[in-house]
């Protein structure tokens, strides 16, 4: 060990003898050279990891998201979709903005399959999500939620709305009523009123379990009322628009809502 | 006539349709959506064909660019064409294709022309076989007979149809000619999957594994025995009611019945089972497994690092360059491993089989990143995959049902099946104790009116845990009996009834008509299939039988199939889970409990990580 140190310390005695030879301006610029490196990294770190800026589609399958990601980023759904076995991710300008003079940022958009076998997807993409948009169709809702033992829109959004990161972070929720145009179509206020007496009972008969429960899960609302989506801890509204005639304006206002220009 | 041939990513958008291109009509349905739902992602990729409605539907993929093309045509017509037409289809585009690009439309002409160029080789194919077979007519002559007399009976049984008249020529020389050449293979294969209801000939030396084939093989065999075993119970059991006790002095004999149910009257040892309602703590369902979760999370992060070990020279090379292109050839070493792996740990082998076929399917072609070992992508790729087989694909939250069943004032019925000795009246005990620890009441209905003491089992866990029974003794019909458990629970206002049927063999035909007559007659809101975790490669044997059953002799269009699977004796296997991933993908129900012990608490939730881990360790 002794001889360790004090070969160690013949080193640095060379070291510095080495040192001292060189002119002073090349250490002073060698240090400063390192140090602008390391500050730059710090800084490009720390601007990276602060701002999430992925908006995340999702939602049961069938109602429209793909669609609706090909409408935000072309203007068009092309040829039509079918059901997605992976998820769409692309940073694109809104085309609705590409004629805007200017800088425009672009924005991260990713469209979650919404099969249910895939839903281990979404919690993927979660953490890093600046925006979550729910889709939901409102031309088949009803029946949908009615049905037992199909993953309704009501649980799906009650298993979003309850996720640690998304109550934490604050991450803001629009609830997007797709397929408008659709003559049966109900309207956003109806879809509302149900999502919320939906999820005030799951939120019911998950109290009800024993107080070792699911530990991922948030409560939502205040107990003993109704539940009310102002009364979740993340913004939540509620739109409409539908994704096949291009009516998309409201994502888009909530897009630029929370990714800033 | 090819009625569509679709192009799309997999991520959902259409690139180009043929209906659209050539102005054909839309499909009735969406049989491509069914496709996707039903085939691919049940890791069922590899199958030869998939068949909906009027349709049949062949599908390939394209992995590098992340594209499938699909084949639709209607199910009568046997087009031999298809699979070629395909390749052809993937090697064009796949030259065309363009991330960027989402407009196809030249490739129209390509199409045509390709459409045109495989039906004239499909043709040439024919005609020369049919020049073969007039040359040779003495060694195909028995077959040509049983084929024939087959595809005969079938052909006037559809209607004659000109073209399945001509088709059926084709078939006789596919049957024969089976070693002539890659095109017949796959043909052959589909024809087979499609005309299960033709009883399609034997000698099938496909390399591919076909369920139907080994099924209706194992019907062949076994449809003899238990045939004998019905009729004889049939004629025992009514002589049993005419024999008399045979005398053999002057003395008369007491007639004691021979039935030892304990009339519910007699409260003989009362004292002793009338303990304060037994409370054993809170059942397993409702604690949740976080131990393993934590460790996953490190393990994953670290395997997204760093590849672990160092492999031979050659492939570090290759690997490192990042240009190696996945072939068959590559990734069978490193499948095979997995499929050994998989079947150490219980996994049916045929289950093991498609699973690695499934995968081989969706990483051919694809192009390995740096850095990165085949072994590696094939196990991401296969944990992929089980993590989907595995979740459910509906809901598991009972509790949410047994509430919306309540709001509509009828009571929310289970009934439990299985083979013998799986555990159900165990099972179903525990379920009956978590439930009342949800504050539902809770009915037990004894459909068991064959094994003795089955009722006195119920009436003593009845007893126990404070719950009415409904039963009605032995020798009753269990349909009726189900019946009118039902309708008095909905009499008491009861939450929950939990059927307990008998256990039965998947092959005794009389039983399984029985218990689909229980379950179509009663419509229960949930089957659940009790099986057990020891279980080996009979889970599928069984799991497909039952719901053959269920599905053949139901009396209504839209069959009830199991909805969900119970595994039992969890706690007797160590890591080798295999049975749970076989009976999921069997029939695609979702594992709603896990019975992990012999106490009422002893009931948890499937922890989807955990297994998969497990399995692949």
């Amino acid at each position: 060990m002794e001889e360790w140190i004090q070969q160690a310390q013949v080193w640095a005695g060379q070291a510095e003898s080495w040192v001292r030879q060189q002119p002073p301006e090349q250490i002073y610029v060698a240090a400063a050279v390192v140090a602008i490196t390391i500050l730059v990294l710090i800084a490009a770190s720390c601007l990276k990891s602060s701002k999430p800026n992925t908006i995340v589609l999702s939602g049961l399958n069938g109602s429209g998201k793909t669609t609706l990601f090909y409408q935000l980023r072309d203007g068009s759904s092309h040829q039509g979709t079918v059901t997605s076995m992976e998820e769409n991710s692309d940073t694109f300008v809104l085309h609705s903005e590409q004629e805007r003079k200017g800088k425009v940022k672009p924005v991260h958009v990713v469209d979650v399959p919404g099969h249910a076998r895939l839903k281990t997807k979404l919690d993927e993409f979660l953490p890093r999500a600046a925006g979550v948009i729910f889709v939901v169709d409102a031309q088949d809702f009803c029946r949908a939620c009615k049905q037992l033992q199909t993953l309704s829109s009501c649980r799906y959004l009650y298993d979003i709305l309850t996720k640690a990161t998304v109550v934490k972070k604050r991450v803001p929720v629009l609830i997007f009523c797709n397929k408008t145009d659709k003559v049966t179509a109900h309207s956003k206020e109806f879809i509302r009123k149900q999502l919320e007496k939906e999820i005030n009972k799951l939120r019911e008969s998950r109290n009800a379990l024993s107080s070792a429960d699911i530990s991922d899960e948030v409560k939502l609302g205040v107990p003993g009322e109704a539940f009310n989506f102002s009364q979740c801890q993340n913004k939540v509204t509620v739109s409409e628009g539908a994704g096949l005639t291009g009516n998309v304006s409201a994502i888009e206002e909530f897009i630029r809502e929370y990714v800033k220009a | 006539m090819l009625e569509e041939l679709l192009i799309f990513t997999r991520g959902g958008l259409i690139l180009w349709s043929s209906c659209r291109a050539l102005g054909g009509a839309a499909l009735k349905g969406s049989p491509i959506d069914a496709l996707i739902r039903s085939c691919l992602l049940e890791e069922r990729s590899a199958d030869a064909s998939f068949s909906q409605d009027n349709y049949a539907l062949k599908w390939t993929f394209h992995n590098d660019l992340g594209l499938v093309f699909v084949a639709v045509y209607q199910r009568m017509l046997h087009l031999l064409y298809v699979d070629d037409l395909l390749a052809a289809v993937r090697k064009e585009f796949s030259q065309i294709y363009d991330p960027k690009r989402k407009d196809y439309h030249d490739f129209t002409d390509v199409f045509r022309q390709l459409h045109l160029e495989a039906e004239a080789r499909a043709e040439i194919m024919k005609k020369s076989k049919q020049q073969l077979i007039t040359s040779r007519p003495s060694q195909n002559l028995s077959n040509n007979k049983t084929s024939t007399k087959v595809r005969g009976a079938d052909s006037t049984a559809t209607g004659g149809n000109k073209k399945k008249g001509a088709s059926a020529a084709k078939d006789d020389s596919d049957c024969a000619d089976s070693d002539k050449g890659q095109e017949n293979y796959q043909p052959r294969s589909a024809l087979l999957v499609k005309g299960k209801e033709n009883g399609g000939p034997k000698d099938n030396n496909n390399g591919a594994f076909d369920v139907n084939k080994l099924q209706k093989l194992r019907n062949n065999k076994k449809k003899t025995v238990p045939a004998e075993i019905g009729t004889k119970k049939n004629t025992t059991k009514p002589d049993t009611k005419k024999k008399v006790n045979r005398v053999w002095d002057d003395k008369p004999t007491d007639n004691k019945k021979l039935d030892f149910t304990d009339p519910a009257d007699k409260r003989g040892d009362d004292e002793v089972i009338d303990h304060a309602l037994v409370n054993q703590g809170e059942s397993m369902m409702d604690k949740d497994e976080n131990v393993s979760s934590d460790s996953e999370d490190e393990e994953e992060e670290q395997v997204q690092g760093v590849p672990k070990k160092k492999g031979w020279f050659s492939s570090m090379f290759q690997s490192i360059s990042g240009n190696n292109v996945l072939e068959k050839s590559d990734l069978q070493p490193a499948l095979k491993a997995l499929k050994d792996r998989l079947m150490t740990k219980n996994v049916a082998e045929e289950i093991a089989e498609k699973l690695c076929e499934s995968v081989a399917a969706s990483l051919e072609g694809k192009k390995l990143g740096s850095f990165t070992r085949i072994s590696s992508t094939v196990q991401t790729a296969m944990e992929e995959a089980l993590v989907r087989i595995l979740t459910p694909r509906r809901s598991i939250d009972i509790l949410r049902d047994v509430q919306s069943a309540k709001e509509r004032g009828r009571p929310y019925v289970i009934v439990f099946v299985g083979v013998n000795g799986v555990g159900k009246s165990t099972n179903l005990a525990k379920v009956a104790y978590w439930l009342l620890q949800h504050n539902l009441s809770v009915t037990l209905a004894a459909c068991d009116t064959f094994r003795s003491g089955a009722v006195e089992q119920l009436r003593t866990h009845a007893r126990r845990l404070k719950i009415p029974i409904f039963e009605k003794g032995y020798e009753k019909d269990p349909a009726v009996v189900a019946k009118e458990a039902i309708q008095e629970a909905a009499r008491n206002k009861s939450d929950v009834v939990l059927v307990d049927t008998a256990g039965r063999m998947q092959d005794n035909e009389p039983l399984m008509r029985a218990l689909s007559k229980l379950i179509n007659l009663n419509n229960p809101d949930l089957v659940l299939f009790v099986g057990e975790a020891l279980v080996g490669n009979d889970a599928v044997d069984q799991l497909t039988k039952f719901n053959q059953k269920l599905a053949d002799l139901s009396s209504v269009p839209t069959a009830r199939l199991i909805d969900g699977i119970l595994l039992t004796k969890f706690d007797t296997i160590d890591d080798k889970v295999g049975a749970a991933l076989s009976m999921v993908y069997i029939s695609g129900a979702p594992v709603m409990f896990v019975g992990c012990g012999q106490s009422y608490t002893d009931l948890k939730k499937l922890n989807v990580k955990s297994i998969v881990k497990t399995l692949l360790k």
